[in-house]
């Protein structure tokens, strides 16, 4: 697991990249402040998906209400909210 | 509908059994096979496995009871929630296994195609009564009284080349949800079309306001649903043995596609539940489903389900109803089509085209 802030933003880039792909969309020019949801790449079930690999890659589990905009919105956000749940 | 485990005859002698050890609780899934427990006689201690697969529902004795063979020692159904009926273990009869039949006692033997040896007598010879006591205690059903279900054949292999697999659970699953609609559910369906543009304004507004990831568009819907459920308790029930089971609380069964497996996810007590704790303990059943950590709870137990293939852009699907489920609600919306459906597959047995309609009518529109 690498706690980089660099490395977890490319971490998550690349599967939210993984996971338009599978639904025939093209999220490579992702920015890193676009909120995920918002962008349309992928869909609900999608972002359910990348939330359990996110749990898994950072040994993270995640209380539902901890599933929101604020936390999770954004490529920055989702590194930021690793770093400080890692202390 | 619950299968019986019956007391194994382990020698001829012997009329009797005593229970030695459970190997297994209530709630437990058994495969065929599986030792569940074991029981001595006088000459032997006898492992006694399961003859179908099933969950285990209710042990009919405890650790050192002396049971007749052929005594009922547990219940065994498909589902967990299957109701088992009424029997009383049989005691230990005083008479032999092997005691004349009366003339009426062989009649009903011959009509139930049981053996004489299984049934205890008590006293010295074995009786219509003995017979009669036999058959409630195990839930034999006489014939005029077996409903008419079709009953599959074993099947021959097809004349193609190929190879027999074992069913994993989750296929295995599915072949029984299936099995159920196909031999008890009189299912049919029906759909109604709506503007979804009610619904997506309503699911933003409340995304926005509450700072969703996930959009809530379904879990709303859902919601709606078990809300509606919960005003008209007759979409909440299903039939067993010729009667309406009425269901108290609403279990809601949501399916989610986690890979390549379907699941069935369930809320329980949904209507119990305000609008954000529903969501928030859907959404977690169902992120348990993709990590295939879904407990008992949550697979089992549905009142109605949901579901909904509007992510693989379909325009209509017609659901199995899941067992004991008399409603299960298809949500579709083509994308580019701007009209969304509502369709159900219902239980005529339970539900008329007017009571699943007029659910489907008021379920299309957003509350308030």
């Amino acid at each position: 697991m690498n706690l980089d802030r660099n490395a977890i933003k490319a971490a998550v880039r690349a599967k939210v990249i993984e996971l338009a792909k599978n639904l025939g969309m093209d999220a490579s020019d992702i920015g890193d402040d676009d909120i995920i949801p918002a962008t349309g790449y992928i869909d609900s079930g999608a972002i359910l998906e990348l939330v359990v690999w996110y749990e898994d890659a950072y040994q993270m589990p995640l209380k539902q209400e901890e599933i929101n905009i604020d936390n999770l919105g954004s490529i920055n956000s989702m590194a930021d909210f690793v770093l400080k749940r890692k202390g | 509908m619950a299968f019986a485990l019956h007391a194994p005859r382990v020698n001829n002698n012997d009329d009797i059994v005593q229970v030695i050890a459970f190997r297994v609780a209530v709630g437990d899934f058994v495969k065929q096979g599986d030792i569940v427990l074991d029981v001595e006689t006088d000459k032997a201690i006898v492992e006694v496995a399961a003859e179908n697969a099933g969950y285990v529902l209710k042990l009919m004795c405890a650790v050192d009871d002396k049971v007749a063979v052929g005594s009922v020692l547990l219940w065994q159904g498909e589902t967990i929630d299957e109701p088992v009926p009424e029997t009383a273990v049989v005691a230990a009869a005083t008479g032999g296994g092997n005691a004349r039949p009366t003339a009426k006692a062989r009649a009903l033997l011959k009509e139930l195609g049981l053996d004489a040896g299984v049934v205890p007598a008590f006293g010295d010879r074995l009786s219509l009564a003995d017979v009669e006591t036999y058959i409630a205690a195990h839930g034999i059903q006489r014939r005029d009284h077996i409903p008419a279900v079709t009953v599959s054949a074993r099947e021959s292999v097809p004349d193609v080349a190929g190879e027999l697999v074992d069913l994993n659970a989750e296929e295995r699953g599915m072949l029984i949800t299936v099995s159920w609609h196909r031999d008890h559910a009189a299912a049919t369906y029906l759909e109604v079309e709506y503007d979804p543009k009610a619904w997506e304004d309503h699911a933003a507004a409340y995304a926005s306001a509450n700072k969703l990831m996930l959009s809530p568009l379904l879990p709303l819907l859902a919601y709606r649903y078990v809300q509606l459920a919960k005003a008209n308790p007759r979409v909440n029930a299903t039939v067993v043995n010729g009667k309406r089971f009425q269901y108290q609380p609403v279990n809601l069964g949501f399916t989610v596609q986690a890979g390549e497996t379907l699941y069935l996810t369930v809320v329980r007590d949904a209507d119990a539940l305000e609008t954000q704790p529903f969501i928030e303990a859907l959404g977690e059943v169902q992120r348990h489903a993709i990590q295939r950590k879904l407990n008992r709870e949550e697979t089992s137990g549905a009142t109605l389900a949901f579901s909904s293939m509007a992510r693989w852009n379909v325009s209509r699907h017609i659901p199995i109803l899941p067992p004991y489920c008399s409603l299960m609600i298809a949500h579709a919306a083509p994308k580019g089509s701007g009209r969304a459906v509502l369709g159900a597959s219902y239980d005529h047995r339970v539900l008329s085209g007017f009571d699943v309609a007029r659910l489907l009518v008021e379920l299309a529109k957003p509350p308030g």
